[in-house]
C-alpha cells in the first residue's frame, strides 16, 4: 500500500494506493489514527490509485469514521471504481459513505 | 470374447501395469481413456503380445494367450491392430499392403486377396488410390488404409491404438467416421483414444485407466456426464487445480496470491475472475485465522475448462468447523463479500473431515 497525504486547507486528502487488505489494513489504521490524534478533522479519501480492498481494509475506513465520528469530524471518500467499488456494493459501503466522483468535488462537498 | 485377469506389465522397476481385470464382450466397443503415460497403450500392446505380461492372464475365446502351449500366431489373426503412426509398408502400394497378409499369413488366392482389398478399399473410400504408394497419401488417407490392411485379416478384434494421434485434426474426421463406421457393423473394438467425443457416441462402455489401473469403467453416459469417483471426474472436466496447505495463523498472504496469480495466468482466466478469486482466498483465510493454530487448512482452487467454472475448496480435520457460521466474528463483512463472490457454497462433516466448498459466480 502506498499512502501519501496533502493539506487542502483544513482538509487533509489521503491518498492511497496498491492494495488496502489483511497485511496493510493495520499500517493504514495506524496512520489514520496518527493524523487524527494530531487534532485533524476533515479528510477526503482517493481511491483513484488504489486496485484491491479487503474486508480488511473495509474495516480500516470504518474505523476512520468511528474516530471522526467521536471528534465531530467528517470524511468524504472520492475516485472510487473498478474492483474497489465492486467490493464496496457488496457490502453495502457505497451507502455508509458520502462518495463523489473526483477530490475536487469531495473538497467541495467538505466545504 | 477377451478376458483379462490381474494383468501387470513392468519395465524394469516401473509398474506399467499395475493390476487389470476387465473382459470384452463379442461386438462391444470398449473406448480407453485416461491421462498420458497411465498405461492404455501398453493394455493393448500386451492383449497384442506387442509386449510380454509380467503376470496376470489374458483369455481369447477362453485360450489362455499367455500359455507357452498356445499358437500366438493364430491368436493374432483373431486380433489386428491399428497404430498411431500407421506403419504401412512404404516400398508397396496400398492394394500390396493389403494383399500382403492374406496371401502370406492367410494363403488366400492372389485374385480373391485382391478382390477383397478393393471391397475394402472402396469401405474406406479409398479405392481410387490402391495403385498409390503410402507416400503419395496424407495422413488420413494412410489412416484408412491402415485401417483397411487390418481389415483385410477379417479380425474378430480389432484394437485401435490412438488412431487420431498423429494426424492434423482437419483428418481426424475421416478416419473416426470409418471406425464409427465398422462399430455399427458389430465388429468387437478396443479403443485407446484422447478424442472424447468420439469416445462417448461409439462406445458400449468407456474404461478410464489411471496409474495402471482401471479407475473407473462404465457406459459413456456415466463416465462423461456423471463420473463417480474424483480423477475421472478431473479428467474428464479437464479440471485444474491448485492447491496449499496452510498450518499457522501467521501464513504469508502475498506468496500465496503470487501463487494464484500464478495459477490464473497459467488458465488465461480473466482479471475479473482473479480479482475475485484472491478476495474470496482472502476472506477465507481471515475467517479460519482464530482456528489456524490448531487446525490445518487445505485449500484447492479447481477450474474446469470444460465449464469454464471455478471452485474453491476448504478441508480441515477434526472437529466440526464452519467459519462461516462461527459466533465469534466481530462483523459479518467478510462475510457478506464470500456470500456475494459465490455462487453456492456447501459445508460438510464427515468421517472427521470439514469440507468447505464455494463455486465462484
Amino acid at each position: 500500500m502506498d499512502l501519501q497525504t496533502r493539506t487542502e486547507g483544513d482538509v487533509i486528502v489521503v491518498t492511497i494506493g496498491g492494495r488496502l487488505d489483511a497485511v496493510t489494513a493495520p499500517e493504514y489504521e495506524q496512520r489514520i489514527r496518527e493524523m487524527i490524534d494530531g487534532g485533524n478533522s476533515r479528510f477526503v479519501v482517493d481511491f483513484e490509485q488504489l486496485d484491491y480492498i479487503s474486508s480488511a481494509g473495509l474495516r480500516g475506513l470504518l474505523l476512520m469514521a468511528k474516530l471522526l465520528n467521536a471528534k465531530g469530524g467528517r470524511v468524504c471518500f472520492a475516485n472510487i471504481q473498478g474492483n474497489v467499488q465492486s467490493v464496496f456494493d457488496m457490502s453495502g459501503f457505497n451507502t455508509l459513505f458520502k462518495m463523489e466522483n473526483s477530490v475536487a468535488e469531495a473538497l467541495a462537498a467538505l466545504a | 470374447m477377451i478376458k483379462i485377469e490381474r494383468l501387470s506389465k513392468k519395465f524394469d522397476d516401473l509398474v506399467v501395469l499395475a493390476d487389470i481385470t476387465t473382459e470384452i464382450k463379442k461386438g462391444e466397443v470398449v473406448s480407453i481413456i485416461g491421462p498420458s503415460g497411465t498405461g492404455k497403450s501398453t493394455l493393448l500392446r500386451c492383449l497384442n503380445l506387442l509386449e510380454k505380461p509380467s503376470g496376470g492372464a489374458i483369455y481369447i475365446d477362453g485360450v489362455d494367450i499367455l500359455d507357452k502351449k498356445t499358437n500366438v500366431a493364430k491368436i493374432r489373426q483373431k486380433m489386428n491392430m491399428v497404430f498411431q503412426s500407421f506403419n504401412l509398408f512404404s516400398h508397396l502400394s496400398v492394394l500390396e499392403n493389403l494383399t500382403l497378409g492374406p496371401i502370406k499369413l492367410k494363403k488366400m488366392d492372389v485374385l480373391a486377396a485382391q478382390a477383397k482389398a478393393m471391397e475394402l478399399l472402396r469401405l474406406v473410400g479409398l479405392a481410387e488410390k490402391a495403385h498409390s504408394y503410402p507416400d503419395e497419401l496424407s495422413g488420413g488417407q494412410k489412416q484408412r488404409v491402415a485401417i483397411a490392411r487390418c481389415l483385410a485379416m477379417e479380425p474378430e478384434i480389432i484394437l485401435f491404438d490412438e488412431p487420431t494421434s498423429a494426424l492434423d485434426p482437419t483428418m481426424v474426421s475421416e478416419v473416426l467416421s470409418v471406425i464409427r463406421r465398422l462399430a455399427r457393423e458389430g465388429l468387437t473394438m478396443a479403443i485407446v483414444t484422447h478424442e472424447m467425443d468420439f469416445a462417448r457416441d461409439v462406445s458400449n462402455r468407456v474404461l478410464y485407466m489411471d496409474d495402471g489401473l482401471i479407475y473407473e469403467q462404465g457406459p459413456p453416459e456415466q463416465i462423461f456426464e456423471n463420473p463417480q469417483k474424483e480423477k475421472t471426474k478431473a479428467f474428464i472436466n479437464r479440471i485444474r487445480s491448485y492447491g496449499c496447505r496452510v498450518s499457522s495463523p501467521d501464513f504469508d498472504l502475498y506468496a500465496m496470491n503470487a501463487e494464484i496469480e500464478a495459477f490464473c495466468d497459467k488458465q488465461i482466466l480473466p482479471k475479473s475472475s482473479r480479482d475475485h478469486l484472491l478476495l474470496l482466498v482472502e476472506e477465507l483465510l481471515q475467517l479460519y485465522t482464530p482456528y489456524l493454530s490448531t487446525t490445518t487448512l487445505d485449500l484447492t482452487i479447481a477450474y474446469s475448462e470444460k465449464s469454464e467454472r471455478l471452485e474453491v475448496v476448504c478441508e480441515s480435520e477434526g472437529k466440526e468447523l464452519n467459519p462461516l457460521v462461527g459466533d465469534g466474528l466481530d462483523d459479518d463483512l467478510g462475510l457478506m463479500i464470500i456470500r456475494n463472490l459465490a455462487e453456492s457454497i456447501t459445508h460438510q462433516w464427515r468421517d472427521g473431515k470439514n469440507r468447505l466448498e464455494f463455486l465462484l459466480k
